[in-house]
């Protein structure tokens, strides 16, 4: 859309707020809908159409697939994030494999204890924000990896949105060993 | 003219048709085709875009549920909405944005429900119209979109007469019969119907879906626990006078459906529920639905003046159990219910229709009370009351024989009151332990003025519409009040307590020229939206799961339907039609984006064969194009083109005096592999279901 359509634009729909202006809104809508109907296609300035991106190879990067931790150990976190206009927000969140899913993210085949089920599992799920107006970011966090868990197999999922609402996963199989 | 006029609306008091501008007679229904001329005169008794539906397309086109049957009619969709279930779209708009209406009386579901169908027999519908646009002057609030109008209350000529069908689908492995009988003894009658289905897991054509980015795998490629039934049954009492019609007719529609079991809950969590033992159990995660409908109606009819009342009362009573989870500070519940809905709802309708030379004067008042109550686990809409009420008053003027004009005036009130909702369960903040709160108290009041003004106009070969409206609807409980996760669909939902009436305006046209063997129609429409409702997803987290908010935002929305038949011979006749919509947000947050779930354009294209003495069997073929969807909204897909190969072929067959009906339609015949950008499964990209085949045989008697 111009400019001159913005403005005339701007110009009717500012009645359309008021209530009591029914008749005039009426009026107003229909020249609307005549002019609009002019000029559309041209209002995709500056659309995010693309997914924001977790960097997952790398020498940094970590946890990666089929990496293993101990019980009362660090777990660090180092992701490279990006997208392409403004980034959102993240959040990470750790729970167990122990039924032997799969995620479509994590294609690796790492060798995996025998299915159990889950008695004192971990659950890790936390929400992290990101300033505002940047295109890259390094998501770098030390979990404490609690000492009275289960252990065994798990998941490590990193979901990162972007401003315009784009979601990202990443998936990655870990092991917590005694 | 005016004689005319007064004849079609002693047809509409004889027939007991519900919507007085739609004269119905059984001689109609009972003909093999309708002619152009009657077609013309259906056309111009609104100047609104609509499409009628008779028996005989009923019955050619019977499909696993009624939206499938009619999805084949030009600017009408089915939507997905998972395990089977489909809901209506009117040009691109759903649920909230368009009203179904069974016997004059707005048909309460769940309608913003993502996953349970419309809770309608479409074995007791006699016929069926679509109004497409803005059509609140006479139904109120929510048909903005249009409105699916479907009539049961067809008055029995005979003494005693039914139908008796059998049938079933090979996709899904179902079956069903239904009964419908009906009677009449001197000013007496009655109508009685029962419908059974049973229905095992749908197929659809690959081996592994991936749902939030884990891989799942299906046995046989069948959608784990998608099996279901129904139970519909109806009767109906009533008295047909000279000058008084009443009637009171009850019916229930139950069903109950399994969910995907792979795609519903917090996670996807392997369950140790074997669900690959039968394809026809129903295990966890599995919904029931009741629908109960009391109806009593009543017409007056004398000379120039009819008066009609609507008396209704409606419940929705819906459950959805679970296998009980804890998930964050949530302990394990202990039961499987994970959500209960019960919704009374109340209604009434005086309308008076009132003749004056060329001048047809219509006035009515309409009012309704909901009472929703919840319960449950899991939380996702708060309790709730809604009174509406509403007064309308409109004008149709006979210019000429072939000219008329037609203007309406409505206004609404309608005050919503939503309860508080806090958490069963107590959750740490700071030192302390709270019940959180998830819905605030709060009493909301509407206002809504709306319009509509059309022309008709006609000369032999040539029927002319143009029709502008306002429409609206009141903002839903859920949109206002909802705080919590949305299982189904993975996200955390929040309202918007201030939202306002959504408003819309349309201008629509209709064009057709009829000359000798051809039928060309062409119905463009445009459509502004100053405050469209839309769930938005944001770039925030809640509790692990990314926020989608309520949000208005100025959208515009243009398209057309095209239709062209031609009756090659008596035997032959060919069909092409094509649909196309855009639509744009123009401010917000997704300035820019279209709307979700935007339909791509289409082109269907048949050859049917009519056989027979009578001209009573038919052979039709069939291909439905559909573009590639590359106008999408976070968190969409685009959407590759494809098309599918369908086969229809039916007879009529008399054995005495009776008439036995068979019918046979195979469906996505090459088994093709291809994804629906408007089905909510296209988001886990669940493929559309593969080939199938189904038959029915009805018994006339």
């Amino acid at each position: 859309m111009n400019n001159n359509s913005k403005g005339l634009q701007a110009f009717l729909l500012a009645p359309l707020t008021n209530q009591k202006n029914m008749a005039r809104n009426t009026i107003y809508s229909l020249l609307l809908l005549c002019t609009l109907s002019a000029c559309n296609d041209s209002d995709d300035d500056a659309k995010d159409m693309t997914y924001p991106q977790i960097l997952s190879e790398g020498l940094d990067v970590t946890p990666v697939d089929c990496q293993q931790f101990s019980r009362g150990e660090i777990l660090p976190v180092c992701f490279q994030l990006s997208d392409d206009i403004e980034l959102g927000s993240y959040n990470i969140e750790i729970h167990n494999n122990f039924d032997h899913h799969t995620h479509s993210t994590s294609s690796a085949d790492c060798p995996m204890d025998p299915q159990k089920q889950p008695e004192h599992p971990w659950v890790y799920n936390q929400d992290f924000s990101i300033p505002n107006g940047l295109q890259t970011f390094n998501a770098k966090h030390e979990i404490a990896i609690p000492t009275d868990i289960d252990p065994g197999d798990y998941h490590f999922m990193i979901r990162l949105t972007d401003h315009a609402g784009w979601q990202q996963l990443h998936a990655v199989a870990i092991k917590i060993i005694d | 003219m005016i004689a005319t006029i007064l004849t079609a609306a002693l047809v509409t008091c004889s027939a007991g048709s519900d919507n007085a501008d739609l004269a119905d007679s059984t001689i109609m229904l009972q003909e093999v085709s309708v002619s152009g001329q009657r077609q013309r005169d259906y056309q111009m008794r609104t100047s609104q875009s609509s499409i009628q539906v008779n028996r005989e397309f009923l019955r050619e086109n019977l499909a696993g549920s009624l939206m499938q049957t009619l999805e084949g009619l030009p600017g009408v969709k089915a939507m997905s909405i998972g395990s089977g279930q489909s809901k209506p779209t009117i040009r691109g708009l759903g649920f909230n944005r368009m009203a179904v209406v069974e016997d004059g009386v707005k048909h309460e579901g769940q309608q913003w429900g993502d996953d349970h169908g419309l809770e309608i027999d479409q074995f007791a519908i006699d016929r069926a119209e679509v109004i497409k646009g803005p059509a609140a002057l006479l139904y109120g609030s929510d048909a903005i979109g249009g409105v699916l109008n479907l009539f049961s209350n067809h008055i029995p000529t005979d003494s005693f007469a039914g139908i008796l069908q059998l049938f079933g689908s090979s996709n899904n492995e179902q079956l069903g019969v239904s009964a419908k009988v009906g009677g009449r003894k001197d000013r007496w009658f009655y109508r009685a119907n029962a419908t059974l289905i049973d229905y095992a897991d749908y197929r659809v054509p690959t081996d592994s879906i991936q749902y939030y980015s884990y891989w799942i795998h299906l046995k046989d490629q069948r959608l784990r626990n998608t099996a279901g039934c129904e139970r519909d049954g109806s009767l109906m009492l009533g008295y047909a006078g000279q000058k008084v019609l009443t009637s009171v007719r009850i019916s229930d529609s139950y069903s109950k459906s399994g969910f995907f079991a792979n795609a519903h809950g917090m996670e996807v969590r392997l369950s140790d529920i074997d669900y690959d033992r039968s394809r026809r159990d129903i295990d966890l995660p599995y919904q029931w639905v009741n629908h109960l409908k009391v109806l009593g109606q009543t017409s007056w009819c004398s000379g120039d003046t009819d008066v009609k009342l609507n008396v209704a009362y409606q419940n929705n009573l819906r459950e959805e159990l679970s296998e009980p989870v804890s998930h964050g500070y949530m302990p394990t519940p202990d039961d499987p219910l994970e959500r209960r809905f019960d919704k009374h709802t109340g209604s009434a309708l005086v309308a008076l229709r009132r003749i004056i030379g060329n001048h047809e004067l219509r006035s009515g008042l309409s009012a309704e009370y909901q009472h929703n109550r919840c319960g449950g686990w899991g939380f996702i809409l708060p309790d709730f009351e809604t009174a509406t009420t509403g007064i309308y008053f409109m004008e149709r003027y006979t210019l000429r024989k072939e000219l008329f004009v037609n203007a309406g005036v409505r206004y609404d009130y309608a005050r919503t009151h939503i309860h508080s909702y806090y958490d069963w369960f107590k959750t740490p903040i700071g030192l302390d332990s709270v019940y959180v709160m998830r819905s605030a108290e709060m009493t909301r009041r509407f206002h809504s003025l709306t319009w509509s003004a059309g022309i008709n106009y006609a000369t032999e070969l040539w029927t002319l519409k143009t029709n502008v409206g306002k429409s609206f609807r009141v903002p839903i409980p859920k949109e206002m009040g909802a705080d919590g996760i949305n299982y189904h669909i993975f996200r955390y939902e929040r309202g918007n307590p201030q939202l306002d009436p959504e408003e819309s305006y349309q201008i629509d046209a209709s064009a057709s020229y009829d000359p000798k063997g051809w039928h060309f129609q062409v119905e463009p429409y445009l459509n502004y939206f100053p405050n469209y409702i839309y769930l938005s997803p944001t770039s925030q987290y809640v509790e692990g799961l990314q926020l989608y908010h309520y949000t208005q935002a100025r959208v515009l929305r243009y398209g057309l339907e095209a239709l062209v038949n031609y009756e090659i011979n008596r035997r032959w006749l060919a069909e092409l039609q094509g649909e196309y919509l855009w639509a744009r947000q123009q401010s917000g947050e997704k300035k820019g984006y279209t709307l979700p779930f935007s339909i791509p354009w289409s082109i269907d294209t048949a050859l049917k064969y009519r056989f027979g003495r009578r001209n009573d069997g038919f052979v039709r073929v069939a291909a439905h194009i559909v573009g590639q969807q590359d106008e999408i909204v976070p968190p969409e897909k685009p959407t590759e083109g494809y098309w599918t190969l369908n086969l229809s072929a039916g007879k009529q067959l008399h054995v005495g005096k009776q008439k036995l009906n068979v019918a046979f339609q195979a469906n996505n015949l090459l088994d093709r592999r291809y994804y629906d950008h408007t089905s909510y499964y296209r988001l886990i990209d669940v493929p559309e279901p593969g080939r199938n085949i189904s038959a029915t045989v009805g018994l006339e008697f």
